[in-house]
């Protein structure tokens, strides 16, 4: 193992004093643990330290000097920024200077003469480690990049802020460039780097301007608490412009999150806020900003509200499976075929939430996953449930998101449902959104075929609405193709709209799959799609999705009316 | 002459001058310049002009140095005329004072510079 010691740099001492005898006597004491400097008097030293600013590790400064005598120097140092982080030991035979010099910035004196040599030695040691100990504090307090704190100090230096100046009312901005990897992967790294200094650069010019603070929170994004800006949008336009005017040949977009303070607020949610608020405008090139407002609050109380309930919801059978049937139309009269699962929350205060609601929000965080094993779990049973009732099947389609393909359990969880309820393959039938197999499609595309070989019809749903090539669809693994309600929305009204599902069920019938039409709401929609060759449809024309009992009927109705596939 | 020798004549502890020069070779190096480097002659021209300020300043370098040197008795006195004339320090003694004070360093200054000057002929 490589120990600290072995990579520690040679530290270098700067002995200043107009005696050689001083000097002479300081580098007997010194020579064997250091690289000795020396200077005559203060000018000459000032010129050393800056020559030799990275190197040195302690100055130690004669405090009675010609030129520039070492109260002097001390002033010098206590200017620059950069060289007041070297200590200083003062070297005095005077007790009121040692004050008078510590004052001035020394870390420690040494009297003269040098009669204690092991003193000398472990006073210059101990300012050099405490020294070396916050200079390692300070390199990791701010991002080399950018200039601002780093990720952990600007968290931290928040948090003081608003406990010890609660009165300053500091809003969270949080600002990062649209694509940024893009900009890195065609313009290279040090490209990136510089667009990522030039941003660190113009925060810092604004935060001399007004009171606050600013760090890079990782990668391009960059959080600051400043005082309330009448013009957010100004400030964005500042930014961009300056990007604009450095890099004028490469397109750099930011976008800009804003958390206004307010009345119990922390930083770290105030940070989320603003965090919540740039992510909302993602892509928007056109208007790349957004306030976080009372609109955006109740959405996040609301999400919040229900990741926290999720488990208490399934626990207590708040959620529950709705059906909604898919008729046959290619026989007169339709028949009921089968069904779509389809979940409802039923919320004991906030009543009957959409799934439009909460599912963007648990496919956020992976717990759609419970979700669609609830479903999948109540619709097998379901099957089973009317099969004995009825004395047939009605197959029942259930939605796969996308984060169940990564499920390494998946297949197991299917067929353990399927043999637990006596079922078939056939009678669940899987539905996967086009877009699910938009990004890692093949992985995607993996896990579905291994499904459909195991015997399980595979729909896709929303066909129109994501990006699938002509080519790609050739080789998806799918039974169905679901098409989207929008299409079908205006097919008796619009001619392009009707040419248009007309060329997806030609698309169909060339990949030799069945087509669904959802959202199908009046007869002449139900006419088109008949003629036009459509399988089945779905929508309230027939039935809007309803609880198993009010399905039930539907089922007896039908049988009645042998409006069914009863076989 | 051995350096021993010479700190016998003139009456001061080479002991002192070794703990805090640490080597024999810078005590050789510094009390052979003492008598080459003007420091003491400095002081006493000040004294001529009476320049509270050159006073000061060489005095202070003579106290320094003398001190590390070991020579207690010229440090001692030098450090009576830094005091004097430092600044902001009210001054105790009369202009006459001072000057018997520095006829005093140059009486001890010429006889121990005599010694030193001695030394340094016998071991070039």
């Amino acid at each position: 193992m490589i120990k600290a010691g072995q990579i520690e740099r040679p530290k270098t001492v700067l002995v200043v004093d107009d005696q050689e005898i001083n000097r002479d006597v300081l580098e007997a004491i010194l020579e064997e643990q250091y690289e000795i400097l020396f200077a005559e008097n203060g000018r000459e030293a000032l010129e050393m330290i800056r020559a030799h600013q990275e190197e040195l590790s302690v100055i130690m400064l004669d405090l009675m000097m010609p030129v520039m005598n070492g109260f002097e120097v001390l002033q010098k140092l206590r200017e620059d920024e950069e060289l007041q982080k070297i200590p200083v030991i003062v070297l005095t035979a005077e007790r009121e200077a040692e004050l008078r010099a510590l004052q001035a910035g020394a870390a420690d004196f040494i009297t003269k003469p040098f009669d204690e040599v092991e003193v000398i030695q472990a006073r210059v040691g101990r300012i050099i480690e405490m020294s070396e100990g916050r200079k390692l504090i300070s390199a990791a307090e701010r991002d080399a990049l950018s200039g601002l704190y780093s990720r952990n100090f600007y968290n931290e230096y928040a948090s003081r802020l608003f406990r010890y100046h609660p009165e300053l009312r500091l809003d969270a901005v949080v600002l990062n460039i649209e694509q940024f990897h893009s900009v890195n992967a065609l313009h290279g790294r040090a490209f990136g780097d510089e667009v990522l200094r030039t941003i660190g650069r113009e925060i810092r010019a604004f935060l001399a301007e007004t009171e606050g603070i600013a760090g890079r929170m990782d990668g391009d994004r960059f959080g600051i608490f400043c005082k309330k800006q009448a013009d957010y949008p100004g400030l964005l336009k500042r930014f961009q412009r300056e990007l604009d005017r450095r890099f004028p040949d490469v397109n750099i977009h930011l976008r800009v999150g804003v958390c206004p303070w307010g009345e119990n607020t922390d930083p770290v949610t105030m940070t989320d806020r603003a965090r919540s608020a740039n992510s909302m405008v993602r892509g928007n090139y056109k208007n790349p900003i957004r306030i976080f407002d009372e609109e955006m609050q109740r959405q996040e109380m609301l999400k919040q509200r229900l990741l926290n309930d999720l488990n208490r919801a399934l626990e207590e059978k708040q959620l529950t499976v709705f059906y909604q049937p898919k008729y046959d139309i290619q026989c007169t009269p339709p028949r009921l075929s089968s069904a779509e699962a389809l979940i409802r929350w039923q919320h004991p205060e906030l009543g009957m939430i959409s799934p439009g609601v909460f599912v963007p929000i648990f496919e956020g965080n992976g717990l759609i996953g419970l979700i669609d094993n609830y479903v999948w779990t109540e619709a097998a049973k379901q099957v089973a449930r009317w099969r004995e009732q009825f004395g047939f099947t009605l197959p029942v389609s259930v939605n796969l998101s996308r984060s169940d393909m990564f499920d390494m359990h998946l297949e197991k969880r299917l067929v353990r449902l399927i043999e637990e309820n006596g079922l078939e393959y056939r009678d669940i039938k899987l539905e996967v959104t086009e877009s699910a197999y938009t990004n890692n499609a093949q992985a995607v595309l993996d896990v579905i075929r291994r499904l459909r070989d195991i015997g399980f019809d595979i729909e896709m749903d929303d066909f129109g609405s994501g990006y699938s090539s002509l080519n790609m669809l050739s080789d998806m693994p799918i039974d169905v193709l679901k098409l989207d309600m929008k299409f079908i929305s205006n097919i008796a009204v619009s001619e392009t709209a009707r040419r248009l599902v007309l060329l997806m069920l030609d698309i169909a019938r060339y990949l030799r799959v069945k087509v669904v039409a959802e959202g199908v709401e009046n007869e002449d929609q139900l006419e088109i799609l008949q003629n036009s060759g459509c399988d089945l449809v779905q929508g309230y024309y027939f039935s809007k999705p309803v609880p198993p009992q009010t399905f039930e009927e539907l089922i007896r109705k039908e049988i009645q009316t042998g409006r069914t596939k009863a076989e | 002459m051995t350096l021993q020798e010479l700190y016998g004549n003139i009456g001061e502890s080479y002991e002192h001058a070794l703990r805090v020069l640490r080597v024999e070779k810078l005590v050789d190096k510094h009390i052979r310049k003492l008598v080459t480097n003007g420091l003491i002659d400095s002081l006493l021209a000040a004294g001529e002009t009476m320049d509270p300020a050159s006073l000061f300043e060489t005095s202070h370098a003579v106290k320094g140095n003398c001190g590390n040197l070991g020579l207690t008795r010229l440090s001692e006195a030098a450090s009576r005329i830094s005091e004097e004339f430092r600044p902001g320090n009210p001054r105790t003694m009369t202009d006459g004072e001072v000057k018997a004070q520095l006829d005093e360093i140059a009486a001890l200054y010429g006889k121990t510079a005599e010694e030193i000057r001695r030394y340094a002929a016998e071991n070039p």
